[in-house]
């Protein structure tokens, strides 16, 4: 908040709202000057659209807004709208996310950006509108950027960072951002709101540039193709999504130029973790509890310390690398399940092991399943898998234990 | 510190009140310099009618935004209350919001030396006959008025939002101050001094009314606690779970429902049946949602009052005037069979039914916003049935 007014003399931002997650990344949608809104309502993702429809009804954004008639229809609404070069929105949750997938798998292998929004839910059944992971994470391996968002007001910057970087020519993907149902959809914070100048100098018009589907620019996109072909095609998607790492790095540098020092570090933001011997990582609104912990642990004089990572896809491999290699003890909290998996273990757990797994000293890995179906990640729940992240690292097995967190047991 | 309010207001009916609180608390704090957020406890909704759902608001003088989110917005309900407001006083009755969850006492999260803050046109004593007893003592306080009833998509303003504001601030200044009050609703437009005005009176109006309550005050909380079990204590399959048998017996509490979840705290009127009047049409118990109506052996349909939530259905379709009259949830002080009283004494039953009745008739059009509509009913003296 302090930095937010600071910059408010050079005319960054506009004012403080009220807003709930939601609303916030309704003001993300209104700032990019969004042409096309595909819209279909499933909680906790459905506050977005009517905060976008009241917007537009307000005369604050001059946009198309399609009401569909399923998940599916509306993110094929948003690709093509995005193949004619408008900036197009959707967004969903849970079980809606999941019945869209065939729309949002194209999308991707489309080389389309439009930006959805994930209100992260539990995936039926049973019917739970809580918040668990599950959902996103199912494009993790789609060609999708995916990133998760910890507050309000990071919700709506990354509205404007998610454009940024899918629509940059070297990347070229949807975008898709996560946030917690209901700790941050639905909580009401005061959140600063940019200037529209400012959002201008930060994202450039969208440019689909020869790709575009147009009268005068006649293209045919997806052509049915054989086994000479898609191999082919598959490396140019893996090409992008490498190169989407180092543009995420210029973008937030860029964001920071023009909103004042915001984000100390693009894919992850590491807190108390200079001298940590034990760290937490995890994704979302976890961070609250999480760092609140590391601050009490601390005044007891406990090397402690948490890694909130922002985005999981593309994966900042080497930059985590080179961070949890310094830790005695890392513990991964997963919003998510992965039934069968190795240790059945969680899905980023998976990844940050596979990732750290090259390094001639490794930290001991924990691992803690928590939070699922919207059950709360507490202050003292985070403060146990601190405890437990340290008596595996002074044990030094290499035996992962996976906890679950809160559970009736 | 931290300061947290709870506003428990009714499903659908008080939505955008109980939320409208919520965000004026954070905004009058924020104007304070304190550092506030808001939310709704989610799984409340969806919504249904009358359901008893909560809203919070949190503010600190002293702690960073993060810290007070990690304190309470990672939270789906909270711990304790320094001011819990009941919109409805109805509520004081328990509420139950969903299954499996148990009838609570409105006052279970109040804080010592906290306060409960209830909309009424009870007096103290009145309520206290309904709440459960704490081990501490706490304040009561009362702001005169009638539950502002609207619906999901309107907003009923009839000042009760700025004079909830105004009480909360006599109950507890350390979460926002009426000076405050008054400034963020002078600012709020045209007729801002007219919402000030009407905070201020609340205000005072308020700081003569609030009440300490000892922990011999209240009553032997009546409802049990539902204990949730672990996931290896039910049913390896726990996604299929025994449902609701359909079966009916003719007599009271003749029908299957679920004990999971009675709904009864959901009403803020309940329907007086005149028996004697009854023409056995078989509407009430045709159309009602709920299967509260259970038929005797005698043709008649008794009440289930564990049941009802009091949409006022039965009312609406029984054919013989003055048969079926919607009152006052407060008014009535059990739940027991109400034909079975009829059959022991059908002149005392009959009288008593008269006097719940009393002279108005009350509807709540919710759609339109308009708030409750009174007429006037008309007293029926006892039928006797022809031999």
């Amino acid at each position: 908040m302090a930095v937010a007014q600071e910059t408010q003399a050079t005319g960054a931002w506009e004012r403080q709202d009220l807003l709930n997650g939601c609303q916030a990344v309704a003001q993300g949608v209104r700032l990019a000057d969004v042409d096309v809104i595909a819209a279909y309502p499933i909680r906790p993702y459905t506050e977005v659209m009517d905060a976008l429809s009241k917007i537009i009804a307000d005369g604050q954004l001059d946009a198309e807004y399609i009401i569909a008639d399923s998940e599916h229809s509306q993110f094929e609404i948003a690709k093509h709208a995005a193949s004619v070069g408008a900036r197009a929105f959707a967004g969903s949750s849970g079980t809606g996310w999941m019945y869209g997938m065939e729309a949002l798998v194209v999308t991707a292998t489309d080389r389309l950006p439009p930006l959805f929004l994930v209100g992260n839910r539990a995936l039926d059944d049973p019917g739970a509108f809580g918040v668990e992971h599950n959902d996103a994470m199912a494009v993790r391996d789609m060609g999708w950027l995916l990133c998760w968002a910890t507050t309000a007001q990071e919700a709506l910057e990354h509205v404007l960072i998610g454009y940024r970087v899918a629509e940059d020519a070297r990347v070229l993907m949807p975008m898709a951002l996560a946030m917690d149902g209901a700790f941050l959809t639905h909580s009401q914070h005061m959140v600063q709101v940019p200037s529209r100048e400012a959002v201008a100098k930060f994202l450039p018009r969208f440019n689909l540039g020869k790709r575009v589907m147009h009268p005068d620019n006649p293209v045919s996109i997806a052509p049915q193709v054989n086994e000479d072909w898609v191999m082919e095609l598959r490396r140019q998607n893996w090409e992008a999504a490498r190169r989407a790492k180092p543009v995420i790095a210029e973008v937030y540098q860029e964001f920071n130029k023009i909103f004042g020092e915001r984000y100390s570090h693009p894919y992850f933001s590491p807190f108390m973790t200079d001298d940590a011997e034990i760290v937490l990582l995890g994704l979302g609104a976890v961070a609250m509890p999480a760092r609140t912990a590391v601050r009490r642990l601390r005044d007891q004089g406990q090397k402690v310390g948490y890694v909130n990572l922002r985005w999981f896809r593309p994966f900042p491999t080497t930059e985590l690398r080179e961070l949890l290699g310094r830790f005695k003890g890392v513990g991964i909290i997963d919003r998510d399940c992965a039934h069968g998996s190795p240790d059945s273990g969680g899905i980023l757990f998976h990844d940050v092991r596979s990732c750290v797994y090259p390094l001639n000293k490794r930290p001991v890995m924990s691992n803690f399943i928590g939070g699922l179906g919207g059950r709360d990640i507490s202050i003292e729940d985070c403060i146990k898998m601190f405890d437990l992240t340290r008596q595996a690292a002074d044990k030094g097995s290499e035996e992962v234990a996976v906890t679950w967190i809160g559970l009736r047991e | 510190m931290i300061k947290r309010v709870e506003v428990n207001y009714r499903g659908i009916f008080q939505k955008n009140l109980g939320k409208y609180i919520g965000s004026d608390i954070v905004m009058i704090a924020t104007r304070m310099g304190k550092v506030a957020f808001s939310n709704g406890r989610y799984s409340d909704s969806p919504e249904r009618n009358g359901i008893p759902c909560k809203y919070f608001a949190f503010v600190s003088p002293d702690l960073a935004e993060e810290e007070l989110e990690a304190e309470c917005g990672a939270k789906l309900d909270i711990d304790e209350a320094d001011v819990s407001v009941v919109l409805d006083d109805t509520m004081v009755k328990g509420v139950e919001p969903w299954g499996w969850h148990g009838v609570r006492s409105i006052n279970e999260k109040v804080r010592e030396k906290g306060c409960l803050l209830v909309v009424t046109r009870h007096d103290p004593a009145q309520l206290l006959q309904f709440v459960g007893k704490k081990p501490y003592p706490y304040r009561l306080a009362t702001l005169e008025g009638d539950a502002s009833l609207a619906g999901l998509w309107v907003f009923k303003d009839d000042l009760t939002r700025e004079r909830v504001l105004g009480a909360i601030a006599a109950v507890d200044p350390g979460i926002i101050a009426i000076d405050a009050v008054e400034g963020y609703l002078r600012d709020k437009g045209a007729d801002g001094a007219r919402r000030a005005a009407a905070a201020r009176e609340a205000y005072e109006a308020t700081l003569r009314n609030i009440h300490i309550v000892n922990p011999d005050q209240g009553i032997d909380w009546p409802h049990p606690l539902p204990v949730l079990p672990k996931w290896h204590e039910f049913e390896d399959l726990g996604i299929v779970v025994p449902a609701v048998k359909r079966s009916f017996e003719i007599g009271p509490r003749g029908q299957s429902r679920n004990d999971a979840f009675k709904r009864g705290t959901t009403k803020t009127h309940r329907p007086i049946v005149r028996f004697d009047l009854c023409i056995k049409c078989t509407l009430c118990w045709l159309d009602c949602p709920d299967a509260c109506f259970d038929p005797t052996d005698d043709g008649l349909y008794d009440v289930n009052y564990e049941v009802c939530v009091g949409c006022h259905k039965c009312a609406d379709v029984c054919p013989v005037p003055e048969c079926i009259v919607m009152v006052d949830e407060l008014k009535a002080t059990d739940d027991k069979s109400p034909w079975q009283r009829y059959k022991k004494d059908p002149v005392e039953y009959t009288a008593w039914a008269e006097k719940m009745k009393g002279k108005e008739r009350l509807r709540y059009p919710h759609v339109t916003g308009t708030g409750m509509e009174v007429s006037e009913g008309k007293e029926v003296p006892l039928k006797v049935a022809k031999r």
